[in-house]
């Protein structure tokens, strides 16, 4: 177990028949982005039906764990109060390298806000949460690089 | 095509006090929709025994088939709910209540809006998943969602983006890094807003005045917003009665016409910036809205530059800009600019906006009393009245599936 990154009562991600593969998926540390079968579009949040071609046909497909930042926010309010001490805390929304440019909410970790940048290079963290739950974080990459 | 007696018309408008989040303690959430129902009948000058209909629409916790029973209606002919999140019906709320009376399916709709939050959970705040743990401790372990806005903000959620701001201090952080917007730029959409709740007596902080060291000073909440950037929560509700031309031509006060209305998102949009973010960077750096305005316009068949004045949904200062550029009074990218130029002040800049205060200093009622201000501007009634208005853009709230509308004077 990694040691979390949030408190305890931070609220738990729940999943339906369409997502819970991608929670099956990282809780063995692989990020996935849902491929579609028919005509190989990914789409982020997975659902039911591809969205160009609907087909109802879809795959896991695995990435690097790596990408860039495209957006982020430095949090400076303890929205639920047992943030406050966690404060300020990085959120992001990274674009995902090889996945057609697919995007996920994160947050950035092993880093200083004020060091946060959109372009900057990141690397998934993983964070267990328990036996059969993980969360993926980012750092700033090793071999850290802005990209256009 | 409409028939000319049924072209829709605002009629009534109905507001309760407005107070502080928690503020209205005597009086439920919903017996404040009741209140702002009947106010909004008795300023048309009508009966319930006249309103054969209710909208409302998100999440709206006063149901219409109840409120029907309690206020009386001889029947209801007309109900409905819009799908679009958050604050993003109101303006498709009236427009469905113009839908129906000009189809003919009703004769005179009451659209409410209700908030008292301190009486339930904070609006915006998710689905409810966020009790503190009772019991023993037991290990974190995935849920079954019971619902799909549950399974989507599942991707939200763990990483601490709870709350509306920090999804939308992420949209203007992406465009400041495009565009080059400005922190004074968002600021000139608080303190002028501040400026003109100052006029208004139902302003929550008409007697707070605001500078822009004063905005600056604010602590930051989640960058690059500060707590001035963000709207008020506010408990308070209002209405607004639209029924036909016909029997407008009987109302107590002079009606005001729907002149167009559209809503709606563009592909892949989903629930808007709060719960996905991977829609084209010109979508997600945008209020979502381009779609909706380009129909409202041709709809309408008026188009920016003929905008007397505008009530322009503002849950955060920096989605304002965004709107001024989504709704065509400036290109993309061009908001902040346009705003720093002292264009939405009133009385003297090109497009006075908020004349009432909007959400940032009169209330949140969810953009209703936007709607609420853009007929008292075409009545003559503003508190900041721009001299001769004909033309009120209203829009509801940017970055979700939205929908706006157009009134003019009769």
């Amino acid at each position: 177990m990694t040691e979390r990154w949030f408190p305890d009562e931070m609220p738990m991600p729940a999943a339906n028949a369409e997502t819970v593969g991608w929670w099956e998926a990282a809780a063995g540390h692989r990020l996935v982005v849902q491929r579609c079968t028919a005509c190989g579009t990914t789409r982020h949040p997975p659902g039911p039906v591809c969205p160009r071609c609907r087909s109802t046909a879809s795959e896991w497909f695995e990435l690097a764990g790596t990408g860039t930042v495209f957006t982020f926010t430095v949090v400076r309010q303890a929205f639920v109060a047992s943030l406050a001490d966690k404060l300020p805390y990085v959120v992001i929304v990274v674009e995902l390298d090889g996945s057609q440019g697919a995007r996920i909410v994160s947050n950035l970790v092993e880093v200083e806000p004020e060091e946060v940048t959109v372009g900057m290079a990141v690397e998934v963290a993983w964070e267990d949460m328990g036996p059969e739950l993980a969360v993926p974080r980012f750092r700033p990459a090793v071999h850290r690089g802005e990209r256009p | 095509m409409t028939a000319v007696g049924r072209a829709a018309c605002v009629v009534g408008v109905g507001e309760t006090r407005y107070a502080k989040w928690g503020g209205i303690t005597d009086a439920s959430e919903y017996r404040l929709a009741v209140e702002a129902v009947l106010a909004a009948i008795a300023d048309a000058g009508m009966s319930p025994d006249d309103v054969d209909g209710l909208a409302s629409f998100a999440e709206d916790r006063n149901e219409a088939t109840f409120m029907a029973a309690d206020l009386g209606l001889p029947e209801l002919r007309y109900a409905s709910l819009s799908w679009l999140p958050g604050g993003g019906g109101a303006c498709a709320a009236v427009a469905n209540a113009a839908m129906a009376v000009e189809t003919g399916a009703a004769e005179a709709v009451v659209v409410y809006r209700s908030l008292c939050q301190g009486q339930f959970r904070r609006f915006g705040q998710g689905p409810g998943n966020m009790p503190a743990r009772v019991g023993p401790p037991r290990l974190p372990h995935l849920r079954r969602a019971t619902s799909l806005l549950e399974a989507h903000v599942a991707f939200t959620m763990p990483f601490g983006m709870f709350s509306p701001p920090i999804a939308y201090a992420m949209v203007l952080q992406r465009h400041m890094h495009r565009f080059g917007t400005t922190a004074e730029q968002m600021g000139h959409v608080a303190v002028t807003t501040r400026a003109h709740a100052a006029r208004n007596p139902r302003a929550v902080m008409g007697d707070r005045p605001m500078t822009m060291d004063d905005y600056l000073a604010s602590r930051l909440v989640s960058e690059p917003f500060r707590l001035f950037d963000c709207c008020l929560e506010n408990d308070g509700a209002c209405a607004v009665l639209v029924t036909t031309a016909e029997r407008a031509a009987d109302s107590a006060k002079r009606p005001v016409s729907v002149l167009g209305a559209a809503q709606g998102a563009p592909a892949g949009f989903g629930y808007g910036q709060y719960a996905n973010v991977g829609m084209p960077d010109d979508d997600y750096t945008s209020t979502g809205a381009r779609g909706v305005a380009t129909r409202m316009w041709a709809r309408a068949g008026v188009g920016p530059a003929d905008i007397d004045v505008a009530q322009i949904y503002d849950h955060f200062t920096g989605l304002v800009l965004l709107s001024l550029e989504d709704f065509g009074f400036c290109g993309q990218g061009e908001g902040g600019p346009f705003a720093a130029s002292g264009a939405l002040a009133w009385p003297d800049g090109a497009l006075p906006t908020n004349t009432h205060g909007g959400s940032l200093s009169e209330a949140y009622i969810h953009g209703l009393n936007h709607v609420v201000e853009g007929v008292r501007q075409l009545r003559g009634e503003s508190t900041c009245q721009v001299d001769g208005a004909e033309t009120c853009l209203v829009t509801s709230a940017a970055g979700v599936p939205s929908s706006a509308l157009v009134l003019g004077r009769r």
